[in-house]
């Protein structure tokens, strides 16, 4: 045990990765000399502007394509080797999957790829249906799945085969708010149970709540990398919220900040909520997370 | 927590990896069957039962040699069609398909070799063939049977006078040498050879091309000149010999590249009433496996490193 402990969940060295164009003298640098690491436990967002290299990079960690070169493994398992795969869950970018087969029979199909028993397929199938919530969707073939549901089966199916390590590209790309609240809570549920996950996304603020570290990435380089709450901070800036203030103890406040010498009010006002906790809260979707921290 | 539950728990973690496991192969064979039926492919029995039950009506002026004649030409005819079209449109379809839609990233990336998605697609395809085959024999056999004592019955009608037991054993004898026999099985199993060598074909020409349209028409072009084949080479080596190492080489390459599919022709003697020898037979379902060998082995060269 201790030994897996030291071992990261990725370990990704120096990897570049080089796309020739057809036809043509250039070619495209998709991942540039990108090394990171993800301990195993930690939840890591790779955030980055569409076109930037996080699909390529996920796609060399899990042996889909080769690296141009630099080096890249799964628990100490080079990626080369299929049996890296054996402790890993992917779900791609805007997955498909075989529309003719059912939800139980899609994640019964995945199970007997990663080797698992006849009872052991039954027992994982329907809790994970009841994981990702679709239980009642389960005998109804996925050709009339909505993105979000495609998007929850196919976390299933990453999730089939007991992965240590979990890889989700763009996890909530493309599904509406309440859907993707749902996957937010997958994924700290993961975290809970000790799986490792790395996950991409271009919309920053649908990962910082999951995230123990992110990293950004920009035209195939890793530009900025740390805890997220390090890396958004602002060391000058103090908040203060207060609730039902009364105007005298504002004015209090405003008045000792006059007679310091340093101290500035920069902004005073009602805080903002997001237009995502507006919309979980019209609509009547809002779950138990978004009211604790709202 | 006891010694042996400390051992059970370590071994749910640690699955140890299997270089080649025939229940991964089988169940992307049996998947990719799933997917065919539920194409509803199978409804191709219907077209094939008004071809076979049409060609009965047809030709009712015919002798009854020629009736039956045209009754079995009619049925291999058919059968060798919709057995090469199904191993080559169901290749072209499924495989490209996957690698579009990225179906495939979330094979590969369980413990799947590549190997073993290709033969497991391989197989299936192949399975789809047989089922289908051994569902059009079953028709065509039945109504062959049916045939051949319905025409029975009418030769006898026909005499005048009565027919005696002699002349009835004889029209019997004749009618049913033409009827349903054992050589039937072996012209369908040449059928089915045929068709996996053609899902051989495509195979390998849809881990390159990845593209539905262009894998047909490659495996049909393959597939046409693959009949030609042995006149091509008696031609340009018209007694056989093969003059040093270069064209036994050239010759080598174009058998590989062009399958022998001529020789699995073998239903038109069984129509005229030839008898096949085991060692045909024998040496056909050598070639199929050889053929199949030798594609899969390429088609794993072409998509080991493929970039998906
Ligand atoms: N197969 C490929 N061939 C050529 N260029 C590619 C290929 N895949 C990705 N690219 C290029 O590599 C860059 C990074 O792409 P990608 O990793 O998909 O970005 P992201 O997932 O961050 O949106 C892009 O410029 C893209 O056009
Ligand atoms: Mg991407």
């Amino acid at each position: 045990m201790m030994a897996e402990e030291i071992i990261p969940a990725v370990q990704i060295n120096n990897l570049t990765k080089i796309f020739p164009v057809p036809f043509r003298k250039e070619k495209v640098i998709a991942v540039n000399d990108l090394s990171l690491c993800v301990e195993a436990g930690e939840v890591y967002g790779l955030i980055g502007p569409n076109g930037s290299g996080k699909s390529t990079t996920m796609k060399v960690l899990l042996g889909l394509i080769s690296a141009t070169s630099g080096s890249s493994a799964v628990f100490g398992l080079s990626s080369s080797e299929t049996a890296s795969r054996g402790s890993v869950g992917f779900l791609p970018e805007n997955p498909y999957f075989y529309k003719y087969l059912t939800g139980a029979e899609t994640l019964s199909f995945y199970g007997k790829l990663c080797g698992l028993s006849r009872r052991k397929i039954k027992e994982r199938t329907s809790e994970l249906l009841s994981l990702v919530d679709l239980e009642n969707a389960k005998d109804r073939r996925l050709g009339g799945y909505s993105k979000g549901m495609l998007q929850r089966i196919g976390l299933a199916q990453a999730l089939v085969g007991d992965p240590r390590l979990v890889v989700l590209d763009e996890p909530t790309a493309g599904v509406d708010p309440a859907g993707s609240r749902k996957i937010r809570d997958l994924i700290i549920e993961l975290k809970q149970r000790g799986i490792s996950v790395i996950l991409s996304s271009h919309l920053l603020e649908q990962v910082q709540e999951v995230c123990d570290r992110v990293g950004i990435i920009f035209e195939g380089k890793l530009v900025k990398e740390g805890k997220l709450e390090e890396l958004i901070e602002i060391e000058s800036q103090t908040e203060i919220i207060l609730e039902h203030a009364e105007p005298k103890i504002l004015d209090q406040i405003n008045e000792l900040v006059q007679a310091s010498e340093e101290t500035r009010v920069l902004r005073s006002g009602k805080p903002k909520t997001t237009l995502e906790r507006l919309f979980l809260k019209e609509t009547g979707a809002e779950s138990e997370d978004v009211r604790k921290d709202s | 927590m006891s010694a042996d539950k400390v051992k059970s728990v370590k071994e749910d973690f640690v699955v140890p990896h299997k270089l080649f496991s025939l229940s991964r192969v089988w169940a992307i064979a049996l998947n990719t069957f799933t997917q065919l039926v539920r194409m509803k492919v199978f409804y191709f029995m219907l077209i094939f039962s008004v071809l076979i039950i049409g060609a009965n009506f047809l030709f009712l002026n015919f002798t009854f040699e020629q009736e039956l004649k045209i009754l079995k030409d009619v049925s291999f005819g058919a059968m060798t069609l919709f057995a090469s079209i199904f191993s080559i449109v169901g290749t072209a379809l499924l495989i490209p398909k996957d690698i579009e839609d990225r179906t495939l990233y979330t094979i590969l990336t369980k413990p799947v070799p590549r190997f073993e998605y290709l033969v497991g697609k391989l197989i299936g395809i192949i399975l789809l063939v047989a089922v289908s085959l051994v569902l059009m024999s079953f028709l065509f056999f039945a109504v062959l049977y049916f045939r051949q004592h319905a025409i029975l019955a009418e030769e006898i009608k026909m005499i005048r006078g009565g027919a005696t037991d002699a002349q009835k054993e004889y029209l019997k004898e004749t009618i049913f040498a033409q009827g349903v026999s054992p050589e039937l099985i072996l012209g369908v199993l040449a059928v089915f050879l045929k068709a996996a060598v053609a899902a051989g074909v495509a195979l390998v020409v849809s881990t390159f091309a990845s593209s539905t349209l262009f894998t047909i028409i490659v495996s049909l072009v393959v597939y046409f000149i693959g009949h030609a084949q042995s006149l091509a080479l008696e031609y340009y080596f018209p007694d056989g010999q093969m003059y040093g190492a270069l064209q036994t080489f050239i010759a080598g390459i174009v058998a590989v590249v062009f399958p022998n599919l001529q020789m699995f022709n073998i239903f038109d003697g069984i129509i005229t009433g030839q008898s096949i020898s085991t060692t045909l037979m024998l040496r056909l379902i050598g070639l199929t496996g050889f053929y199949l060998t030798i594609y899969s082995m390429i088609s794993w060269i072409l998509f080991a490193k493929k970039e998906l």
